[in-house]
């Protein structure tokens, strides 16, 4: 004998169909964001479990993480501005401007601190890896462009003023442009305070080679 | 010594005119080598050595990988990869490529996961691992299709939101994000064009392109390699091949990249 | 060493276009491993390409052509079915030989 299905069991079925599929939803943000911390805190190794710690967010960059087109708000603007003008720390000699020369060292230099194969690249000083993101010296073909150029950034002049914001600026460029690409390369220790002298001087001292013309 | 790299720079500076323009005109003459690279690259021999290793009897149970279900059924592998990474009812998770080969290799030939997985990434300069020869094999079968990731499944969406979410997190003393290179229009670090993964025609021109041969490394690379190379220069820890993280990542790129045409092997410089 | 290599001949009028991979380190010898000890110098030294047996390429090639190299090359007064035969020799003595039948225009 041929049953029918009714249009009890039908709807049922379909029902059942289509909660399996999930047609309801996706994840909300909360969820998500629980899901993924959780995702990473598994997915990672490193050498010491101290440098696992390089994966928890400060809360920075937990405001700068901003998903798709959402923006940020005054409000979070002006707190990452807060928090990175107290990050800062001067240099203990009290000037601005070191050594050029060292400076173009480190502005070329893209390595140091990187972790592979279950071990740690220490070196005795981090590079800058201004290289890599900004054109430096005048007639260079191998230049990116993810931050602006800074051939002849010295034309602005070497005051201890412009030697004090250019510190800043690499020391955490987010106090003045909060959630910026640019890594606070003093604030999160990447740089120490005199590496960021060297660069202050290759980019303000009129003899350096970023201001030749 | 003719690295690919001098040759580039070499490409670089033959298509240039004024000096000072030089840096804008780079892209032009650079796109020219792209291309030539790309048509009848090495990647190929990694097709056919995929094709040995994929139907050698390999493993404890002495099996080849004929059978594997890469989602469109045991040894189905016509436009199996164009739909990857997608859940798979066997292990009750979302897999890609890489990890669907691992499954297989335990499950079809007896292999010990942890021994698959180590040797999974390949020293540059040798012949690779067989995981990158036997995805590139697998991959080629998808050649001339679009990408068709779909996002059915509870996991499915789970892994999709929860890349999205890693795509943008910002981390380390670098303050990178996936989205700090991958998030605007024209940029390049040094001479390499940066793919923007916001753009939906960019990354459709890249989704397709994976596994990809590695000029620098001589050998065939996959989607899992390129997640773990982009956080050991962002100065973060190693990301754990197939890893969650690396199956979310991959989910939502793949996603976005929807449309584009599978077109293996990929070049890489 | 030796793996096969890649060689697709397609017609084209009476051209046959063909495109050779071959896999190679073509080490320069220039090259120096983590120890810091020079990495022998390990490249094709001589191609060799025949069409129905009779000699149609041979270059000797030197440490200059990268590693994996692309040959190509088009032959005039092909037909369909013809063969196509590569050699490669190595400075170490290494040969390997592949072969190719030109397949009609697509």
């Amino acid at each position: 004998m041929k049953m029918k299905k009714t249009a009890i069991e039908w709807t049922i079925g379909a029902a059942a169909v289509l909660a399996a599929v999930g047609c309801a939803t996706f994840p909300d943000a909360q969820e998500t964001r629980g899901t993924a911390e959780s995702m990473v805190k598994a997915s990672f190794t490193a050498p010491t479990p101290n440098l696992l710690k390089r994966l928890d967010q400060d809360r920075a960059q937990q405001i700068c993480s901003k998903i798709g087109k959402a923006e940020l708000t005054p409000a979070e603007a002006a707190e990452v501005v807060k928090l990175s003008r107290a990050s800062i720390e001067y240099p203990k000699s009290g000037k601005f401007a070191g050594n050029w020369k060292a400076g173009a060292k480190l502005a070329y230099d893209g390595g140091g601190d990187r972790i592979q194969g279950g071990r740690l690249e220490k070196r005795a000083h981090n590079g800058g890896l201004c290289q890599n993101c900004h054109g430096l010296e005048a007639g260079e073909v191998n230049v990116g462009n993810v931050g602006p150029a800074l051939t002849g950034y010295g034309a602005r002049g070497n005051s201890e003023a412009i030697a004090k914001y250019t510190y800043e600026r690499i020391y955490n460029a987010w106090t003045y442009f909060p959630c910026s690409n640019m890594p606070r390369l003093g604030a999160t220790g990447h740089l120490t305070p005199e590496q960021i002298t060297h660069l202050v001087a290759y980019l303000i001292d009129p003899q350096s080679s970023l201001n030749r013309k | 010594m003719f690295t690919l790299r001098s040759r580039i720079a070499v490409l670089a500076l033959i298509c240039l005119f004024a000096p000072a323009a030089g840096a804008q005109n780079a892209g032009a003459g650079l796109e020219v080598g792209r291309k030539m690279l790309l048509e009848d690259n090495p990647g190929e021999l990694w097709i056919d050595r995929g094709k040995r290793i994929f139907h050698e009897k390999r493993g404890p149970k002495k099996a080849s990988l004929e059978q594997c279900d890469f989602g469109m059924g045991p040894g189905n592998l016509k436009g199996a990869t164009a739909r990857l990474p997608r859940y798979f009812a066997d292990t009750d998770k979302v897999e890609d490529l890489d990890s669907r080969i691992v499954t297989c290799m335990v499950t079809l030939q007896g292999s010990d996961r942890e021994q698959v997985k180590k040797s999974a990434i390949g020293r540059p300069l040798t012949d690779g691992s067989d995981i990158e020869a036997i995805a590139m094999y697998v991959a080629s079968h998808s050649n001339g299709m679009k990408m068709d990731v779909r996002l059915d499944h509870p996991k499915e969406r789970e892994m999709y939101k929860a890349g999205e979410y890693l795509f943008f997190r910002r981390s380390g003393q670098t303050d990178f994000g996936c989205v700090t290179c991958h998030g605007q229009p024209d940029k390049r670090i040094r001479l390499q064009d940066l793919v923007n993964m916001l753009d939906k025609k960019q990354i459709q021109a890249v989704a397709g392109s994976w596994p990809a041969y590695r000029g620098a490394h001589g050998i065939s690379r996959t989607m899992q390699w390129r997640l773990y190379d982009c956080f050991w220069q962002m100065r973060l820890p190693e990301l754990a091949y197939l890893s969650d993280v690396s199956i979310a990542l991959s989910t939502y790129l793949n996603y976005q990249g929807n449309g584009a045409v599978v077109k293996v092997p990929g070049f890489k410089r | 060493m030796a793996e096969p290599m890649r060689i697709r001949a397609t017609l084209q009028g009476d051209v046959a276009d063909v495109r050779i991979l071959m896999r190679h380190p073509m080490e320069t010898g220039q090259r120096k491993n983590p120890k810091g000890e020079i990495i022998p110098v390990h490249f094709i030294q001589s191609v060799v390409v025949t069409h129905n047996g009779k000699t149609v390429f041979d270059a000797q090639w030197s440490q200059a052509i990268s590693r994996d190299p692309f040959l190509g090359l088009r032959i005039k007064g092909a037909k369909a079915g013809d063969k196509v035969s590569v050699t490669w020799t190595d400075n170490k003595g290494d040969k390997r030989t592949d072969e190719a039948t030109v397949a009609a225009s697509s």
